[in-house]
Parts: C-alpha cells; structure tokens; sequence
C-alpha cells in the first residue's frame, strides 16, 4: 500500500486524532498565554524582577521535552493529557512573556504620559492603551509559541497524551512491518500541517484585531 | 481677579541630584491669564508644569486650584480637571480622532450624544471639519493638524485649566506661527487659564499675558507682563536672556548701509604732517585715517609715526579692512576682527571715505535690531488678539 493509499484509508482516525492535537495545543496555549501575558504585565516595569523571569523562562525551554515528560511524570504522578498540558504551558511562556515585555516597554512614552494625563488610571492606562498598542508584538510570542507547541505535543503521547504523536510512535513499535513508514509520515505530515494552519490562523487574528491606525 | 492656581515652596529634587530641580518655588497664575514659563534649557519649566497637574509628584510643598489644596488629592481626579498639552502629542494612534478627543469625557461618564455634540463642537473650535477628521486615525494627519486635535483633547470636557509643554515647538516655523495665531484667538473665545512653558523668548512675548523667566532650580528672575519685561528687565540675567531670542538671527542679513557709522579723524596726505597732527589731537582716537586726493583711504598712521617731516606716502599700516555699504554687518564685524585698529572703514562706490565701523556701532545695531523685533513681536500678538488679519506670511501659508 502506498502513502497516499494509506492516508486515505486511515483519514478518520488522523482526522480524529489532528483534532486532540489541536485541542490540547490550544488548551495549553490558552493558559500560558494568560499566565505568559500577566507574567509579562507584572514585571515589565521591574527590570530586576523581568531579568529573573525571562532567564527561567528561558532555562524551562532548554529542558528536552522527553525530560520534561519524564519530571512530569514523577512530580504530578499521573499520565494522560493534563501532564502534556503542564507541559506544553512551561514551554509556552518564554516568547509569550520577552513579546508582552518588549511590546510593553516599546509604547512610546508620550502616549503612556498623555493617558495619564488624561486621567486615566493605571489599569485603564493598561487595557486601554497601553496593552492594545503592544497586542500585534504580543501576539507575535503567542504565534511562535503556538507552532513550538505543535511539536511538543507530538511527543506527549509517551505519557499517554493525546494526539498524533500516536501514529508516530506506533510507527516506531512496528518498525520492521511495512506500514511502518506511512504510519510516522502520517503523524509527521499531520503535524506539520497543524502548525503552518496555526502560524496562518495567528496571522490573520493579527490583522483583524490590530487597529488600523498602527497597522 | 482670583489666583486659579497658587503655588506654594514647591520643591521637586530628582534621586540622585545634588541640587533641587525646581527649589521652592512660590508662584500664582491668574485666573483667565496665559503664564509663560520661559528659561535657558534644563531650568526646571517642565518639572514645574508636571508638577501641577501631578505627572511629577513634587518633594515638598503645595498645589492650590482654585483654592483647594490638591497636593494629595487623588491625580486621576485631579487631571481630568486640567487640559494637558504637549510637545509630541502624544494622540492615541490606535484611536480615531473621535474617541482621542473623547478620553476625558467618557472617563467621566457622559452620555453618548453629548460626546456626539461636544465632539462636533470642539472641531470647529480648532478648524477642522468633524465630517472629514473625526473617523481618521492620528497617522493621517499632518503635524498641525495633531497638535490641533491635541488642544482639541485638552479642552474636551471644558477644564478651568491647561497646562501646555512647548505645545507648538515640534512644528515648522509657518505651521508654529499659524497655530500660535489660532489658538491666541480661540483663548479670546474660552478665555482659560494657561500655563506655557517654553525656551523661545520670541513666543513667550507673543503668547504670554504676563511671563515667568526662570532660572535654574525654577527660581523666578522676573515676573511680569512681557512689555515690562522688556522695557525694564530685572536683570543682568534677563536682560541676556530676551536678547537672545531668534530675532537677532537677522545680524547675518542686516547691511552696512542699515547702520550710523561712527566718524574718524582724517586728513589728507597732501596736507602735510601738521594737519594729520591737528587732526589726531582734536580728538580721542589713536590714530588718523590718511586720505588721497579722491578722499580715499591710504594709511592708518599713529602720532609716533607723524613726527619728523616728510611725504607720509609710507608712514603707518595700510589699509586693509575696506567694505562697502551693500557688505553685511557679520562680513564687516568679521573685518573688524582682522584689523589692528580694531576698525573697519565704509567706502562709497568709488571708494571714497565715508565713515567707519567699530564694536559700538556692531553693538547699537544689534539694539536697535532687538527692539525693532520684540516691537514686531509686540505688534503681532496685539493683531492677533484684536482679531485682525494674521501677519502677511501666516497668510501666504494658508
Ligand atoms: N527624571 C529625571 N531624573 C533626574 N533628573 C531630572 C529628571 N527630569 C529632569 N531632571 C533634571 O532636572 C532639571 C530640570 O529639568 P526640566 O526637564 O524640568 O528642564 P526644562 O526647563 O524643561 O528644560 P528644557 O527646556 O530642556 O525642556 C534638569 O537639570 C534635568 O536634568
Ligand atoms: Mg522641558
């Protein structure tokens, strides 16, 4: 049996399975990006205090992913998705948290005056000008974020994740039988395709939400 | 009339400065007047505005609007009573005109068609059509046209109080004139209380009704309205600080033939020596200009060198430092400095003597050339207020 042959005989399944993968990359990106984005509010204005956060952020995203995994494991004792979750969320939160920083600090400050200027306080200042003119650079780490999640989900499924990290590894187990190839493609492919919709979907979010006076 | 804002030993010192930025400053700004903060670079007229509305919470000391002491009143309720203008604008870019113009009253809550009305309104007040501006976005508008919608924000929910930081100095110099024009009219119709700060003593003359100059730590050197600031500056300090205003950017322009020349003693060669002698005595100079037949110059000759007999052919210096009356006056000063007599001489076309030029005369044109321009500046600001025809090139510029 050919690859295309394969696919298409197997097109409910990965079907199926590119969903679960979409949706615990979702669901693991929603999070980080809430946790990233007040992470990235709290210490845009402390350089101390941004510096500590960005070097974890940053040291969290050298752990290989199998370590990762494996730490998870032993630390929340159970397997399945909400580990993978976990996980995909620690990954998240670097491009999340340097974009919001660096889209925060880059508003100029003669705007940020004349908001206070106007008598807007604090948190007005924030929602109302100054977070929606760093939004296109926040979601920028959210776009990155989101296609370097696509691939560590993958190998969630070696916790019992969801996803099509199961084809791939069901490839591997078969190693030496025939559908072994077409089986790692698959979920390869599967992936890939996941990812270049995501970039595409975050790309086009940008352009309907970025207003058009600073687009 | 009562003091719309008084302030009080008003001291700001920024961490880490051995001196106080503004150091207890006591100042009241009449109500319905334009205050000028003026003063050289880094003397404290920024502090002290932000002060004021409390962008810079001040060390010490206390803020009174309208007689109420706001020092620690809560700022956001604070700036909503107070209009704030400055230099880059600061519009929000990702806001239409409309909602720009619109921040301070729906932070106070007002009703849709009020904002609606009032937005309408405001447009016209600074000349731009509200069909045309109100849905377009910061970036496509010109420099002027911001800064307009920027007093336009200032003003929107009708505050006692504006503070402006150099609110036109960004802008072209026709654009600064137009915009200075209109908006000394449009104080004519809302008559606020405004306080400008700016280092141009040329605009603070034209905009102020009465003006501050400052110097540094924000200590006021004087305080008045600007036709006695400058018929009476209150000192050495403010007497060189209105002279130093762009009008006498036109020194490089002003011609020889502008000037009195200052007269010399001079006599002719074929006189002799005892005329130059009678020449030089009768009066305090050093030395005689030596003249041909045609009454043009030939030597500078000291009395030392007039004793003895003989031609004077050789006697003395040349000549050199010679202009004639189309020369500009920096060309003639520039002369000057290369002259051992310390003196130029003006010649006519045929270069014949006709007077000379020294650091007195450089130093009475300059006077005059200053006065001639705070009168313009005078007379601008009386045009404008009196609601008459803008000066001719802030037309030509329409
Ligand atoms: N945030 C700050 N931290 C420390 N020092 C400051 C700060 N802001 C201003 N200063 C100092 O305080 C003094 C007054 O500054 P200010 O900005 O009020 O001057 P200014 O009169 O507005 O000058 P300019 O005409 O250049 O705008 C200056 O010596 C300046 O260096
Ligand atoms: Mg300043």
């Amino acid at each position: 049996m050919n690859f295309v042959e394969y696919a298409v005989e197997n097109y409910d399944r990965l079907l199926e399975l590119s969903l679960d993968h979409l949706a615990v990359v979702l669901v693991g990106l929603l999070i980080g990006g809430v946790i990233g984005i007040a992470l990235g509010i709290t210490v845009y204005q402390r350089p101390h205090l941004r510096n500590a956060v960005l070097n974890v952020c940053g040291v969290i995203l050298t752990v290989p992913s199998l370590a990762m995994y494996a730490l998870l494991l032993s630390l929340l004792g159970t397997i399945g998705a909400m580990p993978v979750i976990v996980a995909l969320v620690l990954y998240s939160l670097l491009p999340i948290v340097r974009n919001t920083v660096t889209g925060l600090s880059g508003v100029d400050a003669a705007i940020v005056e004349s908001a206070k200027g106007v008598g807007m306080g604090r948190w007005r200042r924030l929602l109302s000008i100054e977070f929606p003119l760093a939004w296109p650079v926040v979601l920028v780490g959210v776009r990155v974020s989101a296609v370097l999640l696509v691939g560590v989900a993958a190998l969630g499924t070696i916790i019992g994740g969801p996803g099509l990290g199961e084809l791939i590894f069901a490839g591997l187990r078969v190693i030496t039988s025939p559908n072994a190839v077409n089986l790692a493609l698959l979920g390869t492919l599967g992936v890939v395709v996941i990812g270049m919709l995501l970039d595409a979907a975050f790309l086009l979010l940008s352009r309907l939400t970025t207003s058009k006076g600073v687009r | 009339m009562t003091d719309m804002i008084a302030l009080e030993q008003l001291t700001k010192n920024y961490p880490g400065q051995a001196r106080p930025a503004v150091d207890k400053l006591d100042l009241t700004i009449p109500e319905g007047e334009i205050v000028i903060l003026v003063g050289p670079s880094g003397c404290g007229k920024t502090t002290t505005l932000k002060m004021i509305n409390r962008i810079i919470e001040p060390s010490s000391g206390i803020i009174r609007l309208q007689g109420e002491d706001v020092t620690r009143a809560d700022p956001d309720e604070l700036r909503r009573r107070i209009g704030y203008v400055i230099q880059q604008v600061g519009l929000f870019p990702h806001q239409t005109i409309g909602r720009n113009i619109a921040a301070v009253p729906r932070l106070l809550g007002w009703s849709r068609q009020r904002i609606a009305d009032r937005l309408d309104e405001l447009l016209h007040l600074v000349g731009m059509d509200p069909a045309t501006y109100l849905g377009r976005y910061p970036k496509e508008l010109s420099g002027g046209q911001r800064q307009r919608i920027g007093v336009a924000r200032a003003l929107a929910a009708d505050p006692p109080v504006m503070l402006m930081d150099e609110p036109f100095g960004a802008l072209d110099p026709i654009s600064r004139e137009r915009l200075q024009n209109e908006f000394l009219r449009l104080q004519g119709q809302i008559g606020k209380t405004i306080v400008f700060v700016t280092h141009d003593i040329d605009e603070a003359i034209k905009m102020g009704d009465r003006i501050a100059i400052l110097r540094e730590g924000s200590t006021v050197a004087q305080y008045d309205t600007p036709e006695t600031v400058l018929a009476a500056p209150a000192d050495d300090f403010v007497k060189e600080f209105i002279g130093s205003g762009a009008s006498l950017k036109g020194l490089g322009l002003a011609r020889v033939r502008e000037v009195s020349l200052a007269d010399w003693p001079t006599s002719q060669i074929s006189a002799g020596r005892e005329a130059a002698r009678r020449a030089l005595d009768s009066s305090d100079h050093g030395w005689v200009l030596l003249l041909d037949e045609q009454r043009r110059p030939v030597r500078w000759v000291e009395a030392r060198a007039l004793q003895g007999e003989g031609s004077l052919d050789r006697v003395g210096l040349e000549v050199r430092a010679i202009v004639e009356p189309t020369a500009t006056l920096v060309g003639a000063l520039e002369s000057m400095l290369g002259s051992r007599v310390g003196v130029v001489v003006v010649v006519d076309g045929s270069g014949a003597f006709l007077g000379t030029i020294d650091m007195r005369v450089i130093m009475s044109a300059v006077e005059v050339m200053r006065a001639a321009a705070h009168k313009r500046v005078l007379d601008d600001r009386r045009r404008v207020r009196a609601g008459q025809e803008p000066p001719a090139n802030a037309i030509a510029a329409q």
